[in-house]
């Protein structure tokens, strides 16, 4: 489903250029979950945006779908950091905005849109601004408007790091739920060991200055899994040790 | 509503007031104790009794000047608001028009206003162009950095979403920048009716501003008094108005105040 293809970034710093990512090879496989994991600074939300097309590879290719990635693709969804929600539209109507921006018939994906909500618990707030909202209930609109188009491929950028743990857990588990009821490409920007362990098919392990490739870590326990099961947090530890022995040292 | 939310109302409207009467009872102390002459100085209840002695005709003025501050209000947000959203859209617009904008807003517009009665006459139309010439700049300004300072990561949402430049504008931008151009309107909504008044002083036959030049020439302060206090009761209006306006269309913008 995707495919990057000897992926390089070089962005223009102030003290001359800095290379954030180098040769990337990575494919991901259609419904597959990926997770990628790295320190800050390693370029993985690079990574993301070269693949959602909002910025072109200084070297290399991004293929989705079979097509070269030249500008954002409506099959791809975009979730970030942060909610991003309109402040001034309500619930339902920020759900909807994906809707809007294509032109779609919006009739048509209201149903869809206030069954969205009701799955992540938001039944009855659908009227509500965003600034009524807690910070979790934010990011859970968030995730139902990437839902909402049914996108083939859904990109995720750090997406639950700004909540407290709890909050955290509570929408890794719903992500989970939801890709078990309806299996769609992800690729998970995080740098949270236990949740790439946790909802991941493969975790992608990125090393700092220049990004790269690491190691790639299969995870084959099957779903639905739990944070705090042994089998997980074996995955998370292994994982985390890949992230503080420096590149070169033997584990 | 909470308590403390009704009480906050309540002393919000009580303690202007209570403001406004200690400052005409100082004001008509100083009239007794000094016992200024009326010419000079009259004391409150001159002002209003000379209100009284013509009514009619003092309101009639009152809403000539009124008329022409809203005409020229809302005639600067015609023009005011698409002039922003060009500068903003196009960098070779801004560089272009910026400074001559910037070079209008410089310009006294007491300056202005002898060569507006030359061209348009002594009519509402030179006040409508002068109260247009106040109040565009802080609109165009207020707008424009507005939709200039919408989040970074909701340009993104909208680049994610391979949105045109008109959505970005017009689903984001705009909306994004109402609160800053309610600013910008409050600021052109009292610059409004200061334009209208002098646009009278230099050449007119009717509105406040024609009043108080008139009542300057026979020495009638208390007439001028109460030109004056009708003008500030109108700007203060028109104020209150705008803000109670913001409150009902941006509820969302709340939290911001």
């Amino acid at each position: 489903m995707i495919v990057l293809d000897g992926v390089a970034q070089v962005f223009d710093g102030r003290s001359g250029p800095v290379e954030a990512l180098a040769g990337i090879d990575l494919e991901v496989g259609e419904n597959e979950f990926v997770a990628v994991i790295g320190r800050s600074g390693c370029g993985k939300s690079t990574l993301l945006r070269l693949i959602a097309g909002l910025l072109p590879p200084t070297r290399g290719r991004v293929v989705v779908d079979g097509t070269p990635v030249t500008k954002p693709r409506r099959d791809v969804s975009f979730m970030f950091q942060r909610p991003a929600l309109l402040p001034w539209r309500s619930v339902l109507s920020n759900v909807m905005l994906p809707i809007e921006i294509f032109g779609l018939e919006r009739e048509q994906y209201r149903d869809r849109a206030h069954e969205l909500l009701a799955l992540v618990g938001l039944r009855g707030f659908e009227k509500r601004l965003p600034h009524e909202l807690s910070g979790g209930m934010q990011q859970r609109v968030s995730l139902c408007r990437s839902l909402i188009h049914a996108p083939a491929v859904m990109l995720m950028d750090e997406p639950f790091s700004a909540l407290d743990a709890l909050t955290r857990e509570e929408l890794s588990e719903e992500l989970q739920r939801i890709q078990l009821e309806q299996a769609r490409t992800v690729v998970l920007v995080t740098h949270s060991v236990e949740e790439a362990a946790m909802l991941a098919d493969r975790v992608v392990v990125l090393s700092p200055r220049p990004g790269r490739i690491r190691k790639i870590v299969d995870v084959t326990i099957e779903r639905p899994r739990a944070l705090g099961r042994p089998d997980v947090d074996e995955v998370g530890r292994e994982l985390r040790d890949l992230l503080t022995t420096p590149v070169g040292e033997a584990l | 509503m909470s308590e403390t939310a009704r009480r906050t109302r309540g002393s919000g409207i009580l303690l202007p007031i209570l403001g406004l009467l200690a400052i005409i009872g100082v004001w008509w102390l100083v009239t007794i104790i000094f016992s200024i002459q009326k010419f000079l100085v009259p004391s409150p209840a001159d002002v209003v009794a000379s209100f009284l002695e013509l009514p009619g005709y003092l309101l009639e003025q009152s809403v000539v000047t009124l008329a022409e501050t809203l005409e020229g209000f809302a005639l600067s947000i015609v023009v005011g608001v698409p002039l922003a959203l060009l500068i903003v859209g196009s960098r070779i617009l801004e560089r272009t028009f910026y400074p001559l904008l910037l070079a209008v807003n410089a310009v006294p517009k007491i300056a202005i206003a002898p060569i507006l009665v030359v061209w348009f006459g002594f009519g509402q139309w030179p006040k409508v162009v002068l109260v247009v010439l106040v109040c565009v700049f802080p609109i165009v300004i207020s707008t424009a950095s507005g939709m200039k300072s919408t989040p970074h990561e909701l340009v993104e949402l909208l680049r994610s979403l391979d949105s045109s430049r008109r959505q970005e504008f017009f689903k984001l931008r705009f909306f994004h920048a109402l609160p800053q151009i309610f600013v910008g309107l409050k600021v052109a909504i009292s610059l409004a009716v200061i334009g209208a008044v002098i646009a009278e002083f230099v050449g007119a036959d009717a509105g406040l501003g024609f009043v108080i030049v008139q009542s300057g020439a026979s020495a009638d302060t208390s007439l001028a008094f109460a030109a004056m206090s009708l003008l500030a009761i109108i700007s203060i209006t028109l104020f209150y108005g705008l803000a109670y306006l913001e409150r009902k269309v941006l509820p969302w913008a709340e939290e911001h105040r």
